[in-house]
């Protein structure tokens, strides 16, 4: 089993790393994230924050762009070009199968977003002369953040079309970081019904603020690697559903 | 759309599944493959039913109609992900897979990336890959298909070589003369229902004697042949021999008869028969449709129908 998800995982990593339009996004990411040292010398007060503030945005909006845009291309393109009829042909169950390429975006993910948080991490000391180790939590939260909408974008290519599924991550993505307001405002509800309905939603909906602790950094309130320790259980949680319900659609798919 | 399709396949054989474009031979070999599932019915395949689960498809060889690969690896990396996907080991592997690219003439071309090749490379290419993990059964669909007239021939000797070595072969075409050379048998599919189903001299019978051709020498009298009332257009003169076309064998042994009462001699006596290819002209028509037969690189039109069928 293992072996299997692995070779999956590793043939997705061949394809991602090899697609141009990752490059083309990593390279406009670290342009910014570089001239971000240039943005700093114009402007007044903590001007390490500014670098520190416009690199973390740049690797979470273009770290988003990237899992979005390949994650929903990652089944469409093998159901596509027939290529997943040689791989479901063989004794793969298709669970390993979504897992496996799931699995295999997360590692290029992971070394997207380190080039990324590297290259931050050494234009903020270059320019401020401090080693900020926030810079590179902050940025494991985004990662993590990136894993779970990889996990999203999976479980809807498995069942629709690249731009449905693109239109659906995104909007997850962008009520996922108000998700928290769903239980204040939903609280403040006269209707019990409305109160109830809004306490499911953010239970079902991602959190992804979970994730989120830029705003620390930049203000230089470095955090431990301990923070990271109930994101990663949320993370672990959230995506172990979304790849559940993933594989229970794909396992029914119709390939005729 | 499939329907009320049964059928089984013995140990050993070559078995041709044969239809025009459309006919519902690809979706068939897409259910026998766990990637199409049926509307009711089942799969029963090494003699045990639910033939989608892994365990039967660690025995099964599967070629789609036109494969494709992910274009970045190369040949030989392809086969090791197949290989890893099947459960080989390293060792298995890398043995396996330079016999294999050498079996289908692709030795050369195992380190080249599979964006590289031509269409009949990735046609042999699909080949090895169906046999990289030594399968009982092969399933192919239109093997033949995008390959020159040698690469063909070449196809058509390794299925006879895999017959040889103890597998099972089922492929799909719709090439009359590819199951003519190869099959042990043949199942007619037609409008996702099967039309006809065995060996091709069942299929084409005793009775499917079209007509038969005499030739007689010496070439009788002219006189004689006017009178004998040889029906316009079934005979005619042919150097020094007369050659006389009978509808059947009685009517040929009748003219026989007559020909030896005017002096000439029987020279030679060929009933052409039915080819496979009339029969199954004739089974599509009968079921009122039109046969695409001998064409390439259509694709098959996916039924959405209901499957019931069984396989060993």
């Amino acid at each position: 089993m293992g072996d299997r998800i692995l070779s999956i995982a590793s043939n997705t990593f061949r394809e991602t790393i090899r697609n141009k339009i990752l490059y083309a996004i990593l390279a406009f990411a670290l342009l910014i994230i570089g001239l971000s040292w240039f943005l700093a010398d114009l402007s007044v007060g903590e001007l390490t924050r500014i670098i520190a503030d416009v690199g973390l945005a740049c690797i979470h909006i273009f770290g988003v762009i990237m899992a979005v845009f390949i994650g929903i291309t990652l089944v469409s393109n093998e159901i596509e070009r027939k290529t997943i009829y040689l791989i479901l042909s063989r004794p793969v169950p298709r669970w390993e199968f979504i897992v496996g390429k799931a699995a295999g975006l997360c590692i290029t993910l992971a070394l997207v977003t380190l080039v990324m948080a590297m290259t931050l991490f050494v234009t903020h000391a270059g320019y401020g002369g401090v080693w900020e180790t926030g810079i590179l939590l902050a940025s494991a939260g985004i990662y993590m953040e990136l894993v779970l909408l990889t996990c999203l974008a999976s479980l809807f290519s498995s069942f629709t079309t690249p731009v449905l599924s693109a239109i659906f991550t995104l909007s997850m993505f962008l009520i996922g970081h108000v998700s928290g307001d769903l239980l204040v405002f939903g609280a403040r509800a006269s209707s019990a019904a409305m109160r109830v309905a809004s306490g499911v939603l953010y239970y079902v909906l991602p959190n992804l603020e979970n994730f989120n602790w830029k705003n620390e950094v930049v203000y230089g309130e470095v955090r431990s690697a301990a923070v990271l320790l109930f994101p990663a259980g949320y993370l672990l949680c959230y995506c172990s559903a979304v790849l559940f319900l993933a594989c229970l659609i794909f396992s029914r798919k119709d390939f005729r | 759309m499939l329907s009320d399709l049964h059928f089984a396949v013995e140990r050993n054989e070559i078995v041709g599944f044969l239809g025009p474009n459309g006919a519902g031979k690809t979706t068939t070999i897409k259910i026998l493959n766990g990637l199409a599932f049926p509307d009711s019915g089942n799969v029963c395949l090494f003699g045990e039913e639910g033939g989608m689960r892994a365990a039967a498809r660690r025995r099964i060889g599967f070629m789609p109609e036109q494969p494709y690969f992910y274009e970045y690896l190369t040949g030989e990396e392809f086969l090791g992900l197949c290989g890893h996907l099947n459960g080989l080991s390293r060792g298995e592997i890398a043995s396996r897979s330079r016999a294999m690219l050498g079996r289908v003439g692709l030795d050369a071309a195992g380190n080249t990336a599979v964006r590289k090749y031509s269409k009949g490379m990735m046609q042999r290419l699909g080949l090895a890959q169906a046999l990289l993990h030594d399968p009982e059964l092969v399933i192919l669909d239109e093997p033949m298909s995008g390959l020159d007239p040698v690469g063909r021939m070449e196809v058509r000797n390794l299925i006879r070589e895999l017959k040889g070595s103890g597998k099972t072969i089922f492929f799909s075409t719709h090439i009359v003369s590819d199951v003519e050379a190869l099959c042990d048998r043949v199942i007619m599919l037609h409008r996702g229902q099967k039309v006809a189903e065995g060996t091709v001299n069942d299929l084409v019978g005793e009775e499917g004697v079209r007509f038969v051709e005499v030739t007689f020498s010496p070439v009788p009298p002219r006189g004689w042949l006017e009178a004998a009332g040889i029906p316009a257009g079934n005979g005619e003169i042919q150097g020094g021999t007369f050659l006389l076309r009978a509808g059947n064998v009685d009517e040929a042994n009748r003219w026989i008869g007559k020909f030896r009462e005017a002096g000439s001699q029987v020279f030679s006596f060929v009933p052409v028969k039915k080819q496979l290819e009339d029969i199954f002209l004739e089974q599509v028509s009968e079921k009122g449709g039109r046969a695409a037969i001998g064409g390439r690189g259509e694709q098959e039109e996916a039924g959405d129908g209901r499957e019931e069928k069984r396989g060993r």
